[in-house]
Protein backbone atom coordinates (compact mmCIF):
# COMPACT_ATOMS: atom_id res chain seq x y z
CA UNK A 1 0.00 0.00 0.00
CA UNK A 2 2.74 2.70 1.08
CA UNK A 3 4.36 1.52 -2.52
CA UNK A 4 1.02 2.77 -4.27
CA UNK A 5 0.91 5.70 -2.14
CA UNK A 6 4.28 7.05 -3.22
CA UNK A 7 3.57 6.69 -6.88
CA UNK A 8 0.03 8.39 -6.51
CA UNK A 9 2.16 11.15 -4.75
CA UNK A 10 4.86 10.93 -7.26
CA UNK A 11 2.20 11.42 -9.74
CA UNK A 12 0.13 13.97 -7.69
CA UNK A 13 3.46 16.19 -7.44
CA UNK A 14 3.82 15.65 -11.22
CA UNK A 15 0.22 16.76 -12.34
CA UNK A 16 0.71 20.13 -10.56
CA UNK A 17 3.65 20.47 -12.35
CA UNK A 18 2.17 19.68 -15.57
CA UNK A 19 -0.85 22.20 -15.15
CA UNK A 20 1.51 25.15 -15.01
CA UNK A 21 3.35 23.42 -17.91
CA UNK A 22 0.10 22.88 -20.09
CA UNK A 23 -0.28 26.73 -20.21
CA UNK A 24 3.01 27.62 -21.67
CA UNK A 25 3.40 24.73 -24.37
CA UNK A 26 0.05 23.80 -25.12
CA UNK A 27 -1.84 27.31 -24.69
CA UNK A 28 0.86 30.19 -25.90
CA UNK A 29 3.08 27.53 -27.77
CA UNK A 30 6.13 28.46 -25.84
CA UNK A 31 8.33 25.29 -24.69
CA UNK A 32 11.12 24.88 -22.16
CA UNK A 33 13.74 23.13 -21.80
CA UNK A 34 14.42 24.11 -17.65
CA UNK A 35 11.48 23.91 -15.75
CA UNK A 36 12.99 22.06 -13.43
CA UNK A 37 15.17 25.17 -11.92
CA UNK A 38 11.26 26.80 -10.69
CA UNK A 39 10.71 23.74 -9.13
CA UNK A 40 14.23 23.89 -7.13
CA UNK A 41 13.38 27.23 -6.32
CA UNK A 42 9.99 26.93 -5.09
CA UNK A 43 11.19 23.51 -3.06
CA UNK A 44 13.87 25.40 -1.63
CA UNK A 45 12.35 28.14 -0.92
CA UNK A 46 9.19 26.43 0.92
CA UNK A 47 11.80 23.90 3.12
CA UNK A 48 13.37 27.08 4.57
CA UNK A 49 10.26 28.71 4.94
CA UNK A 50 8.91 25.33 7.11
CA UNK A 51 12.34 24.02 8.88
CA UNK A 52 13.81 27.29 10.02
CA UNK A 53 10.59 29.60 10.46
CA UNK A 54 8.21 26.83 11.12
CA UNK A 55 5.62 28.32 8.63
CA UNK A 56 2.52 26.27 7.99
CA UNK A 57 2.98 23.86 4.94
CA UNK A 58 0.08 25.49 2.40
CA UNK A 59 1.91 29.35 3.01
CA UNK A 60 4.98 27.83 2.71
CA UNK A 61 4.24 26.21 -0.41
CA UNK A 62 2.59 29.33 -1.88
CA UNK A 63 5.12 31.72 -1.05
CA UNK A 64 7.48 29.17 -2.66
CA UNK A 65 5.41 29.38 -5.94
CA UNK A 66 5.33 33.09 -5.76
CA UNK A 67 9.23 33.20 -5.81
CA UNK A 68 9.77 30.65 -8.34
CA UNK A 69 7.26 32.94 -10.26
CA UNK A 70 8.96 36.00 -10.02
CA UNK A 71 11.96 34.30 -10.87
CA UNK A 72 10.80 33.43 -13.90
CA UNK A 73 10.78 37.27 -15.01
CA UNK A 74 14.72 37.01 -15.10
CA UNK A 75 14.27 34.96 -18.21
CA UNK A 76 10.86 36.28 -19.27
CA UNK A 77 11.27 39.55 -19.71
CA UNK A 78 14.75 39.83 -22.16
CA UNK A 79 13.55 36.75 -24.29
CA UNK A 80 9.80 37.28 -24.89
CA UNK A 81 9.83 40.97 -25.98
CA UNK A 82 9.11 41.78 -29.38
CA UNK A 83 9.40 39.72 -32.46
CA UNK A 84 11.76 37.19 -30.45
CA UNK A 85 12.09 33.63 -31.52
CA UNK A 86 10.69 31.24 -29.40
CA UNK A 87 14.11 29.65 -29.95
CA UNK A 88 15.93 32.68 -27.67
CA UNK A 89 13.25 31.68 -25.23
CA UNK A 90 13.84 27.81 -25.21
CA UNK A 91 17.74 28.38 -25.09
CA UNK A 92 17.77 30.65 -22.24
CA UNK A 93 15.28 28.50 -20.11
CA UNK A 94 17.92 25.91 -20.91
CA UNK A 95 20.62 28.24 -19.60
CA UNK A 96 18.36 29.19 -16.78
CA UNK A 97 18.31 25.90 -15.43
CA UNK A 98 21.70 24.65 -15.30
CA UNK A 99 22.54 28.15 -14.02
CA UNK A 100 19.76 27.33 -10.62
CA UNK A 101 21.46 24.15 -9.88
CA UNK A 102 25.02 25.10 -9.92
CA UNK A 103 24.43 28.86 -7.65
CA UNK A 104 22.36 26.52 -5.57
CA UNK A 105 25.46 23.59 -5.32
CA UNK A 106 27.67 26.62 -4.20
CA UNK A 107 25.77 28.65 -2.03
CA UNK A 108 27.91 27.95 1.21
CA UNK A 109 24.92 29.34 3.42
CA UNK A 110 24.11 26.83 5.99
CA UNK A 111 20.42 27.13 5.47
CA UNK A 112 21.24 25.98 1.94
CA UNK A 113 23.78 23.56 2.15
CA UNK A 114 25.71 23.69 -1.18
CA UNK A 115 26.15 20.56 -3.23
CA UNK A 116 24.97 18.23 -0.08
CA UNK A 117 21.59 19.69 -0.47
CA UNK A 118 19.18 20.22 2.73
CA UNK A 119 17.55 17.55 4.57
CA UNK A 120 15.36 17.33 7.40
CA UNK A 121 12.53 19.01 5.96
CA UNK A 122 9.36 18.20 7.64
CA UNK A 123 7.37 15.38 6.03
CA UNK A 124 4.24 17.10 5.41
CA UNK A 125 3.55 15.73 2.44
CA UNK A 126 0.89 12.93 2.45
CA UNK A 127 -1.59 11.23 -0.07
CA UNK A 128 -4.11 13.73 0.69
CA UNK A 129 -2.39 16.81 0.56
CA UNK A 130 -1.25 15.83 -2.94
CA UNK A 131 -4.35 14.52 -4.30
CA UNK A 132 -6.15 17.94 -3.46
CA UNK A 133 -3.05 19.89 -4.65
CA UNK A 134 -3.44 17.73 -7.61
CA UNK A 135 -7.48 18.47 -7.92
CA UNK A 136 -7.46 22.08 -7.46
CA UNK A 137 -4.00 22.79 -9.40
CA UNK A 138 -6.13 20.71 -12.27
CA UNK A 139 -9.54 22.59 -11.48
CA UNK A 140 -7.72 26.46 -11.48
CA UNK A 141 -5.77 25.90 -14.81
CA UNK A 142 -9.35 24.35 -16.16
CA UNK A 143 -10.38 28.03 -15.76
CA UNK A 144 -7.63 29.86 -16.74
CA UNK A 145 -7.75 27.87 -20.06
CA UNK A 146 -11.29 28.75 -20.32
CA UNK A 147 -10.72 32.01 -18.98
CA UNK A 148 -9.97 35.27 -21.79
CA UNK A 149 -6.27 34.41 -20.59
CA UNK A 150 -6.50 30.80 -21.87
CA UNK A 151 -8.57 32.35 -25.40
CA UNK A 152 -5.93 35.29 -25.57
CA UNK A 153 -2.70 32.76 -25.58
CA UNK A 154 -4.51 30.32 -27.94
CA UNK A 155 -4.63 32.98 -30.60
CA UNK A 156 -1.28 34.40 -29.98
CA UNK A 157 -0.10 30.70 -30.30
CA UNK A 158 -1.67 30.31 -33.58
CA UNK A 159 -1.31 33.47 -34.93
CA UNK A 160 1.14 36.09 -33.45
CA UNK A 161 0.80 38.83 -35.61
CA UNK A 162 -3.03 38.32 -36.24
CA UNK A 163 -3.12 38.77 -32.36
CA UNK A 164 -1.38 41.72 -32.28
CA UNK A 165 -3.23 43.13 -34.77
CA UNK A 166 -6.89 42.99 -33.01
CA UNK A 167 -4.55 44.60 -29.81
CA UNK A 168 -3.94 42.12 -27.50
CA UNK A 169 -0.36 42.76 -25.78
CA UNK A 170 2.15 39.75 -26.93
CA UNK A 171 4.46 40.60 -24.42
CA UNK A 172 2.10 40.96 -21.11
CA UNK A 173 0.66 37.46 -21.78
CA UNK A 174 3.62 35.83 -22.34
CA UNK A 175 4.80 36.76 -19.50
CA UNK A 176 1.49 36.06 -17.69
CA UNK A 177 1.73 32.16 -18.93
CA UNK A 178 5.45 31.75 -18.19
CA UNK A 179 4.65 33.48 -14.40
CA UNK A 180 1.40 31.02 -14.30
CA UNK A 181 3.79 27.58 -15.01
CA UNK A 182 6.57 28.88 -13.08
CA UNK A 183 4.09 29.36 -10.26
CA UNK A 184 2.58 25.84 -10.61
CA UNK A 185 6.15 24.36 -10.58
CA UNK A 186 7.01 26.21 -7.61
CA UNK A 187 4.39 24.20 -5.83
CA UNK A 188 5.55 21.24 -7.47
CA UNK A 189 8.96 21.43 -6.18
CA UNK A 190 7.73 22.08 -3.01
CA UNK A 191 5.76 19.37 -2.31
CA UNK A 192 8.39 17.55 -3.80
CA UNK A 193 10.85 18.61 -0.83
CA UNK A 194 8.12 17.85 2.26
CA UNK A 195 7.56 14.10 0.45
CA UNK A 196 11.24 13.01 0.21
CA UNK A 197 12.21 15.45 3.28
CA UNK A 198 15.83 15.82 1.64
CA UNK A 199 17.13 17.44 -1.62
CA UNK A 200 20.03 18.20 -3.45
CA UNK A 201 20.31 20.67 -6.24
CA UNK A 202 21.11 17.98 -8.93
CA UNK A 203 17.47 16.23 -8.64
CA UNK A 204 16.54 19.29 -10.74
CA UNK A 205 17.96 18.63 -13.77
CA UNK A 206 17.18 18.81 -17.36
CA UNK A 207 16.05 14.74 -17.14
CA UNK A 208 12.91 16.38 -15.06
CA UNK A 209 12.62 19.31 -17.31
CA UNK A 210 12.19 16.84 -20.11
CA UNK A 211 10.10 14.70 -18.76
CA UNK A 212 7.66 17.38 -17.94
CA UNK A 213 7.70 18.58 -21.77
CA UNK A 214 7.19 14.93 -22.64
CA UNK A 215 3.96 14.70 -20.50
CA UNK A 216 2.72 17.68 -22.27
CA UNK A 217 3.29 16.28 -25.61
CA UNK A 218 2.03 12.93 -24.74
CA UNK A 219 -1.14 14.53 -23.14
CA UNK A 220 -2.14 16.66 -26.37
CA UNK A 221 -2.15 20.79 -27.01
CA UNK A 222 -4.70 22.91 -25.68
CA UNK A 223 -6.17 20.31 -23.01
CA UNK A 224 -5.22 20.01 -19.65
CA UNK A 225 -6.68 16.86 -18.49
CA UNK A 226 -4.88 15.31 -21.36
CA UNK A 227 -1.72 16.01 -19.98
CA UNK A 228 -2.62 15.68 -16.28
CA UNK A 229 -3.18 11.64 -17.81
CA UNK A 230 0.18 11.69 -19.35
CA UNK A 231 1.78 12.53 -16.50
CA UNK A 232 0.02 10.04 -14.38
CA UNK A 233 0.50 7.22 -17.24
CA UNK A 234 4.60 8.14 -17.49
CA UNK A 235 4.83 7.85 -13.43
CA UNK A 236 3.08 4.29 -13.32
CA UNK A 237 4.38 2.79 -16.85
CA UNK A 238 8.33 3.13 -15.29
CA UNK A 239 7.00 1.07 -12.29
CA UNK A 240 4.74 -1.73 -14.84
CA UNK A 241 8.05 -1.62 -17.25
CA UNK A 242 11.05 -2.50 -14.69
CA UNK A 243 12.78 -4.87 -16.89
CA UNK A 244 13.20 -1.44 -19.38
CA UNK A 245 14.36 0.74 -17.26
CA UNK A 246 17.86 1.41 -18.55
CA UNK A 247 16.20 2.73 -21.75
CA UNK A 248 13.52 4.92 -20.43
CA UNK A 249 14.68 8.40 -21.26
CA UNK A 250 15.20 6.74 -24.93
CA UNK A 251 11.79 5.83 -24.83
CA UNK A 252 11.02 9.14 -23.51
CA UNK A 253 12.71 10.93 -26.34
CA UNK A 254 11.38 8.19 -29.01
CA UNK A 255 7.79 8.99 -27.90
CA UNK A 256 8.12 12.45 -28.45
CA UNK A 257 9.92 12.38 -31.70
CA UNK A 258 6.76 9.99 -32.99
CA UNK A 259 4.18 12.01 -31.90
CA UNK A 260 5.91 15.13 -33.14
CA UNK A 261 5.79 13.40 -36.35
CA UNK A 262 2.62 11.16 -36.57
CA UNK A 263 -0.02 13.40 -34.24
CA UNK A 264 2.04 16.42 -33.31
CA UNK A 265 -1.50 17.54 -31.25
CA UNK A 266 -1.01 14.82 -28.59
CA UNK A 267 -3.55 12.06 -27.62
CA UNK A 268 -6.08 14.09 -26.31
CA UNK A 269 -5.82 17.55 -28.23
CA UNK A 270 -8.58 20.03 -27.68
CA UNK A 271 -10.40 17.64 -25.58
CA UNK A 272 -10.80 17.00 -21.92
CA UNK A 273 -11.30 13.73 -20.30
CA UNK A 274 -14.35 15.00 -18.64
CA UNK A 275 -16.41 16.10 -21.42
CA UNK A 276 -18.34 13.28 -22.68
CA UNK A 277 -19.73 13.06 -19.06
CA UNK A 278 -20.40 16.57 -19.14
CA UNK A 279 -22.01 15.78 -22.59
CA UNK A 280 -23.94 13.05 -20.94
CA UNK A 281 -24.95 15.25 -18.56
CA UNK A 282 -26.61 17.51 -21.03
CA UNK A 283 -28.20 15.29 -23.30
CA UNK A 284 -29.93 13.89 -20.30
CA UNK A 285 -30.62 17.08 -19.17
CA UNK A 286 -31.85 18.36 -22.67
CA UNK A 287 -33.72 15.37 -23.34
CA UNK A 288 -35.92 15.77 -19.42
CA UNK A 289 -36.18 19.55 -19.83
CA UNK A 290 -37.84 18.15 -23.47
CA UNK A 291 -39.73 15.65 -22.54
CA UNK A 292 -41.34 18.04 -19.45
CA UNK A 293 -41.98 20.79 -22.23
CA UNK A 294 -43.76 18.47 -24.77
CA UNK A 295 -45.55 16.89 -21.91
CA UNK A 296 -47.01 20.75 -20.74
CA UNK A 297 -47.83 21.40 -24.92
CA UNK B 1 52.07 37.43 -20.23
CA UNK B 2 52.74 33.20 -21.09
CA UNK B 3 49.45 32.58 -18.96
CA UNK B 4 47.76 34.59 -20.92
CA UNK B 5 49.44 33.77 -24.37
CA UNK B 6 48.30 30.00 -23.47
CA UNK B 7 44.77 30.80 -22.13
CA UNK B 8 44.63 32.67 -25.72
CA UNK B 9 45.45 29.00 -27.92
CA UNK B 10 43.16 27.12 -25.74
CA UNK B 11 40.44 29.92 -26.41
CA UNK B 12 40.22 30.04 -29.66
CA UNK B 13 40.59 26.30 -30.07
CA UNK B 14 37.46 25.91 -28.15
CA UNK B 15 36.23 28.63 -29.87
CA UNK B 16 36.47 27.10 -33.41
CA UNK B 17 34.47 24.12 -32.35
CA UNK B 18 31.74 26.78 -30.75
CA UNK B 19 31.88 28.51 -34.00
CA UNK B 20 31.53 25.38 -36.16
CA UNK B 21 28.70 24.10 -34.19
CA UNK B 22 26.99 27.53 -34.28
CA UNK B 23 27.60 27.79 -38.36
CA UNK B 24 25.91 24.47 -38.26
CA UNK B 25 22.61 25.96 -36.33
CA UNK B 26 22.59 28.96 -38.35
CA UNK B 27 22.37 26.94 -41.58
CA UNK B 28 19.48 25.46 -40.63
CA UNK B 29 17.61 28.50 -39.24
CA UNK B 30 18.79 30.37 -42.20
CA UNK B 31 16.86 28.07 -44.71
CA UNK B 32 13.95 26.61 -42.58
CA UNK B 33 13.82 29.19 -39.44
CA UNK B 34 14.17 26.56 -36.56
CA UNK B 35 16.42 25.35 -34.85
CA UNK B 36 17.43 22.02 -35.07
CA UNK B 37 17.49 20.78 -31.70
CA UNK B 38 18.61 17.25 -32.14
CA UNK B 39 22.28 19.00 -33.60
CA UNK B 40 23.97 17.55 -30.77
CA UNK B 41 23.21 13.71 -31.13
CA UNK B 42 24.58 14.25 -34.97
CA UNK B 43 28.00 15.48 -33.34
CA UNK B 44 28.29 12.60 -30.95
CA UNK B 45 27.59 10.23 -33.51
CA UNK B 46 29.75 11.89 -35.99
CA UNK B 47 32.96 11.25 -33.33
CA UNK B 48 32.07 8.42 -32.63
CA UNK B 49 32.42 6.92 -36.15
CA UNK B 50 35.95 8.53 -35.84
CA UNK B 51 36.44 6.97 -32.81
CA UNK B 52 35.78 3.56 -33.56
CA UNK B 53 37.20 4.03 -37.12
CA UNK B 54 40.65 4.60 -35.87
CA UNK B 55 40.97 1.25 -33.63
CA UNK B 56 39.48 -0.54 -35.91
CA UNK B 57 39.76 0.23 -39.26
CA UNK B 58 43.07 1.59 -38.48
CA UNK B 59 42.55 5.02 -40.53
CA UNK B 60 44.82 8.03 -39.97
CA UNK B 61 43.76 10.67 -38.35
CA UNK B 62 42.68 13.18 -41.25
CA UNK B 63 40.60 10.58 -43.08
CA UNK B 64 39.08 9.42 -40.07
CA UNK B 65 37.69 13.23 -38.72
CA UNK B 66 36.70 12.94 -42.92
CA UNK B 67 34.85 9.81 -42.07
CA UNK B 68 33.02 11.43 -38.58
CA UNK B 69 32.19 14.66 -41.03
CA UNK B 70 30.47 12.18 -43.51
CA UNK B 71 28.88 10.19 -40.83
CA UNK B 72 27.41 12.97 -39.19
CA UNK B 73 26.20 14.78 -42.57
CA UNK B 74 24.27 11.84 -43.72
CA UNK B 75 22.73 11.57 -40.34
CA UNK B 76 21.56 15.27 -39.45
CA UNK B 77 20.72 14.62 -43.83
CA UNK B 78 18.50 11.57 -42.52
CA UNK B 79 17.22 13.34 -39.68
CA UNK B 80 15.34 15.72 -42.00
CA UNK B 81 14.61 12.78 -44.24
CA UNK B 82 12.71 10.88 -41.68
CA UNK B 83 11.43 13.76 -39.40
CA UNK B 84 11.74 17.12 -40.62
CA UNK B 85 10.49 17.29 -44.21
CA UNK B 86 7.42 15.01 -43.37
CA UNK B 87 6.62 17.25 -40.50
CA UNK B 88 7.65 20.52 -42.63
CA UNK B 89 4.54 18.93 -45.58
CA UNK B 90 1.93 18.80 -43.26
CA UNK B 91 2.92 22.49 -42.41
CA UNK B 92 2.97 21.84 -38.75
CA UNK B 93 3.52 24.66 -36.02
CA UNK B 94 7.78 25.73 -35.61
CA UNK B 95 6.68 24.53 -31.82
CA UNK B 96 6.50 21.26 -32.89
CA UNK B 97 9.42 20.91 -35.25
CA UNK B 98 11.53 21.83 -32.62
CA UNK B 99 10.01 19.40 -29.66
CA UNK B 100 10.73 16.49 -32.18
CA UNK B 101 14.47 18.13 -32.35
CA UNK B 102 14.71 18.08 -28.40
CA UNK B 103 12.64 14.32 -28.80
CA UNK B 104 15.89 13.06 -30.92
CA UNK B 105 18.29 14.94 -28.51
CA UNK B 106 16.72 12.40 -25.75
CA UNK B 107 16.27 9.68 -27.92
CA UNK B 108 19.96 9.21 -29.03
CA UNK B 109 22.40 9.78 -26.73
CA UNK B 110 20.38 7.59 -24.15
CA UNK B 111 20.06 5.33 -26.60
CA UNK B 112 23.76 5.45 -27.24
CA UNK B 113 24.47 5.14 -23.88
CA UNK B 114 22.69 1.65 -23.56
CA UNK B 115 24.33 0.85 -26.69
CA UNK B 116 28.40 1.99 -26.63
CA UNK B 117 28.15 2.49 -22.80
CA UNK B 118 28.33 5.79 -20.20
CA UNK B 119 32.04 5.18 -20.26
CA UNK B 120 34.55 8.40 -21.01
CA UNK B 121 37.07 7.92 -23.74
CA UNK B 122 39.76 9.60 -24.87
CA UNK B 123 40.32 10.25 -28.65
CA UNK B 124 42.16 7.50 -29.99
CA UNK B 125 45.14 9.32 -31.53
CA UNK B 126 48.39 9.77 -30.10
CA UNK B 127 50.08 12.78 -32.93
CA UNK B 128 47.15 14.92 -31.55
CA UNK B 129 47.85 14.68 -27.94
CA UNK B 130 51.68 15.77 -28.59
CA UNK B 131 52.22 19.18 -27.84
CA UNK B 132 54.93 21.58 -30.05
CA UNK B 133 56.96 24.51 -27.51
CA UNK B 134 56.21 27.41 -29.15
CA UNK B 135 59.17 29.87 -27.41
CA UNK B 136 57.68 29.33 -23.93
CA UNK B 137 53.85 28.13 -24.75
CA UNK B 138 53.43 24.62 -25.57
CA UNK B 139 50.54 24.74 -27.83
CA UNK B 140 48.62 20.98 -28.73
CA UNK B 141 48.89 19.66 -32.06
CA UNK B 142 44.94 18.94 -31.48
CA UNK B 143 44.47 22.76 -30.96
CA UNK B 144 46.52 23.63 -34.14
CA UNK B 145 44.53 21.33 -36.49
CA UNK B 146 41.19 22.64 -34.56
CA UNK B 147 42.02 26.39 -35.76
CA UNK B 148 43.63 25.70 -39.05
CA UNK B 149 41.12 22.75 -40.41
CA UNK B 150 37.85 25.31 -39.01
CA UNK B 151 39.41 27.81 -41.35
CA UNK B 152 39.48 25.66 -44.18
CA UNK B 153 35.88 24.47 -43.30
CA UNK B 154 34.36 28.25 -42.87
CA UNK B 155 36.24 29.61 -46.04
CA UNK B 156 35.21 26.67 -48.13
CA UNK B 157 31.69 26.87 -47.04
CA UNK B 158 31.95 31.01 -47.86
CA UNK B 159 32.94 30.21 -51.21
CA UNK B 160 30.35 27.30 -51.79
CA UNK B 161 27.92 29.70 -50.58
CA UNK B 162 29.01 32.82 -52.55
CA UNK B 163 30.67 30.94 -55.69
CA UNK B 164 28.56 28.30 -56.73
CA UNK B 165 24.98 27.69 -58.11
CA UNK B 166 23.75 26.00 -56.01
CA UNK B 167 24.93 27.97 -52.99
CA UNK B 168 22.92 31.12 -54.78
CA UNK B 169 20.10 28.76 -54.33
CA UNK B 170 20.60 28.29 -50.91
CA UNK B 171 21.12 31.56 -49.98
CA UNK B 172 17.97 32.71 -52.56
CA UNK B 173 16.36 30.29 -50.02
CA UNK B 174 17.50 31.58 -46.70
CA UNK B 175 15.38 34.67 -47.67
CA UNK B 176 11.86 32.66 -48.38
CA UNK B 177 11.93 29.47 -49.00
CA UNK B 178 8.48 29.32 -50.44
CA UNK B 179 9.07 32.36 -53.30
CA UNK B 180 12.48 30.51 -53.49
CA UNK B 181 10.51 27.18 -54.54
CA UNK B 182 8.46 29.04 -56.85
CA UNK B 183 10.95 30.62 -58.78
CA UNK B 184 12.49 27.11 -59.89
CA UNK B 185 14.59 26.39 -56.51
CA UNK B 186 14.63 22.71 -55.58
CA UNK B 187 14.46 23.43 -51.97
CA UNK B 188 14.61 19.79 -51.03
CA UNK B 189 17.86 19.51 -52.54
CA UNK B 190 18.74 22.79 -50.87
CA UNK B 191 17.51 20.97 -47.34
CA UNK B 192 19.76 18.21 -48.13
CA UNK B 193 22.62 20.25 -48.99
CA UNK B 194 21.74 22.46 -45.62
CA UNK B 195 21.38 19.49 -43.56
CA UNK B 196 24.47 17.36 -45.03
CA UNK B 197 26.82 20.52 -44.34
CA UNK B 198 25.68 21.85 -40.69
CA UNK B 199 26.26 18.34 -40.20
CA UNK B 200 29.37 17.93 -41.20
CA UNK B 201 30.31 20.52 -39.66
CA UNK B 202 29.25 19.45 -36.36
CA UNK B 203 30.96 16.14 -37.20
CA UNK B 204 34.36 18.24 -36.97
CA UNK B 205 33.68 19.94 -34.13
CA UNK B 206 33.19 17.08 -32.76
CA UNK B 207 36.27 15.61 -33.40
CA UNK B 208 37.88 18.39 -32.16
CA UNK B 209 36.11 18.21 -28.66
CA UNK B 210 37.15 14.61 -28.38
CA UNK B 211 40.45 15.49 -29.06
CA UNK B 212 40.68 18.46 -26.42
CA UNK B 213 38.35 16.69 -23.49
CA UNK B 214 37.04 13.23 -24.11
CA UNK B 215 34.67 10.93 -26.61
CA UNK B 216 31.50 10.13 -24.49
CA UNK B 217 27.73 9.76 -25.16
CA UNK B 218 26.87 12.95 -23.49
CA UNK B 219 29.06 15.17 -25.43
CA UNK B 220 25.74 15.97 -27.70
CA UNK B 221 25.43 19.00 -24.40
CA UNK B 222 27.93 20.96 -25.74
CA UNK B 223 26.27 21.79 -28.74
CA UNK B 224 23.76 24.18 -26.59
CA UNK B 225 26.99 26.17 -26.30
CA UNK B 226 27.08 26.39 -29.95
CA UNK B 227 23.17 27.38 -30.11
CA UNK B 228 24.10 29.95 -27.54
CA UNK B 229 26.44 31.51 -29.74
CA UNK B 230 24.38 31.25 -32.92
CA UNK B 231 21.87 33.26 -31.12
CA UNK B 232 24.24 35.77 -29.45
CA UNK B 233 25.61 36.12 -32.77
CA UNK B 234 22.14 36.49 -34.35
CA UNK B 235 20.10 33.72 -35.23
CA UNK B 236 20.72 33.00 -39.15
CA UNK B 237 23.45 34.74 -39.62
CA UNK B 238 26.83 32.66 -40.64
CA UNK B 239 29.41 35.63 -39.61
CA UNK B 240 28.01 36.65 -36.42
CA UNK B 241 28.02 32.81 -35.65
CA UNK B 242 31.71 32.33 -36.19
CA UNK B 243 32.34 35.71 -34.64
CA UNK B 244 30.16 35.07 -31.17
CA UNK B 245 31.44 31.22 -31.24
CA UNK B 246 35.58 32.82 -30.98
CA UNK B 247 34.40 35.48 -28.57
CA UNK B 248 32.30 32.69 -26.06
CA UNK B 249 35.34 29.92 -26.56
CA UNK B 250 37.83 32.77 -25.64
CA UNK B 251 35.96 34.37 -22.73
CA UNK B 252 35.11 30.85 -21.18
CA UNK B 253 38.89 30.18 -20.78
CA UNK B 254 39.93 33.54 -19.70
CA UNK B 255 37.04 33.79 -16.97
CA UNK B 256 37.96 30.06 -15.67
CA UNK B 257 41.98 30.75 -15.79
CA UNK B 258 41.50 34.17 -13.78
CA UNK B 259 38.06 33.78 -11.98
CA UNK B 260 35.96 31.16 -11.04
CA UNK B 261 36.28 27.52 -12.99
CA UNK B 262 32.89 26.73 -11.61
CA UNK B 263 30.61 29.53 -13.13
CA UNK B 264 32.61 28.61 -16.28
CA UNK B 265 29.69 27.28 -17.49
CA UNK B 266 27.22 29.88 -16.74
CA UNK B 267 29.38 32.34 -18.80
CA UNK B 268 27.54 31.68 -21.85
CA UNK B 269 24.02 32.06 -20.53
CA UNK B 270 24.57 35.36 -18.91
CA UNK B 271 26.25 36.54 -22.19
CA UNK B 272 22.95 35.32 -24.04
CA UNK B 273 20.61 37.40 -21.92
CA UNK B 274 22.69 40.46 -21.74
CA UNK B 275 23.26 40.31 -25.38
CA UNK B 276 19.61 39.93 -25.79
CA UNK B 277 18.42 42.87 -23.61
CA UNK B 278 21.16 45.34 -25.09
CA UNK B 279 20.54 43.73 -28.56
CA UNK B 280 17.83 41.75 -29.12
CA UNK B 281 18.68 40.27 -33.11
CA UNK B 282 21.95 39.64 -31.74
CA UNK B 283 25.31 40.68 -32.66
CA UNK B 284 25.03 40.82 -36.40
CA UNK B 285 21.57 39.95 -36.90
CA UNK B 286 20.22 42.93 -38.83
CA UNK B 287 16.68 41.25 -39.95
CA UNK B 288 15.56 39.27 -42.68
CA UNK B 289 17.54 41.05 -45.57
CA UNK B 290 21.39 39.82 -44.99
CA UNK B 291 20.99 36.43 -43.42
CA UNK B 292 23.66 34.25 -45.05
Amino acid sequence: MGYLEGIAISASINIVCICGLVILTGYIGLFSMGHASFMCIGAYAAAILTKYYSFPFIIALLIGGAIAALSSLIIGVPTLRGKMSADCFAIATLGFGEAVRIIMSNISHPYFGGARGMSGIPAYMNLGWALALAFVSIVLTLNYARSQHGKLALAIRDHQDASELIGINIFREKIKCLMYSAFFCGIGGGMMAHYYTYMVPNVFNATISNNLLTSVVLGGVSSVTGPAMGTAILTFLPEVLRFLSNWRLAIYGLVMVLIMRMRPEGLLAHKEIHQPIVQLVRFIRSRTVRSTDSGRG
Amino acid sequence: MDMFLQQLVTGISIGSVYALLAVGYALVFSVFNFSNFGFGPVMMLGTFSAFYAIPLLHLPLLPSILLAMVVAGLISFLMELTVYRPMRKKKTLKLYLMIAGLGINTFIPNAAIQIFGGGVHPFPSDWARATIQLNTIAVPRSDILAAVLSLVMLAALWLFLYKTRTGLGIRASSLDTDTAGLMGINVNFVAMIVFLLSGAAAGLAGCFYGMKYSVFPNMGAIASKGFVASTIGGLGSLAGAVISGLLLGFLETMIAAYGSSTYRDLIAYALLVIVLIFMPRGILGKGMQDKL
